[in-house]
């Protein structure tokens, strides 16, 4: 299931209907809940304000999640992403992998927000408590960690 | 297809340098990424600042090399920051 949305989402309720839909085979999920955090311990955040390419991000997201379900062995995974303006400590994204072992749940919940950051049309604006707004950049280590995944070929479809 | 133009389309700090979230852009010919991406920083000297320009090409990540055809939807933005 892919959302972007406004609203902020229950992470307990998303990973209780991915547990129903994915079935009795299900042995664990794995999720990852982003959030607004301060944007330096001395620089607190006010807003992040979150834009996005309508379109372009729902196909992003579902083919993010594609692929990590064509890679692992997973029942389902689940991504909700927020937009618009969100206040400091407010959930921004959450994902979910569930598989019948650990493993692939790990791996797969990983690479959809390794790729997500990356891929995904977003892009955050910061407003700091004083004041001061700027868009923020995309980290190189971000980008490492994407590429990462390419490369890293030991653990394609493991056997369940 | 509307003729020899493309729709451009401008986010987040793109959007806020040029003026503008969408705008028609008249195309010459057969035109690559990377040329497109040159005409706008022409026309556009305050893009400067935004070193790091991307593009899709009807909603799908472009390489500078990918060709532009008219009536292609094409949109310019910084490296994205989600997540």
């Amino acid at each position: 299931m892919i959302r972007v949305q406004e609203a902020d989402f229950d992470a307990a309720a998303l990973t209780a209907g991915l547990r129903e839909s994915a079935g009795p085979g299900v042995g664990g999920i794995v999720t990852f809940v982003g959030y607004v955090r301060d944007y330096a311990p001395d620089r607190p955040t006010d807003t992040l304000f979150l834009e996005h390419y309508p379109g372009m991000c729902e196909r992003e997201l579902e083919d993010i999640a594609a692929t990590a379900r064509a890679r692992w062995n997973l029942a389902g995974t689940v991504i909700v992403h927020r937009v618009g303006a969100l206040h400091r400590n407010a959930q921004i994204v959450f994902v979910a992998a569930a598989s019948a072992h650990r493993g692939d749940a790990f791996r797969g919940c990983e690479y959809i927000i390794d790729a997500l950051k990356t891929r995904a049309p977003f892009w955050k604006r910061e407003t700091l408590a004083g004041g001061s707004s700027f868009w923020v950049e995309q980290r190189q280590s971000d980008q490492d960690r994407t590429d990462s995944w390419d490369e890293d070929t030991a653990d394609k479809k493991e056997n369940p | 297809m509307n003729g020899a133009t493309i729709n451009l389309l401008y986010f987040a700090r793109v959007a806020e340098l040029v003026g503008k979230r969408a705008e028609s852009w008249p195309l010459s010919g057969e035109s690559t990424g990377a040329q497109l991406l040159a005409a706008l920083g022409e026309r556009y000297p305050q893009l400067e600042p935004a070193a790091r320009l991307k593009l899709a090409i009807n909603q799908t990540h472009a390489k500078p090399t990918a060709p532009i055809r008219a009536g292609d939807e094409v949109a310019v933005f910084e490296p994205v920051t989600g997540g």
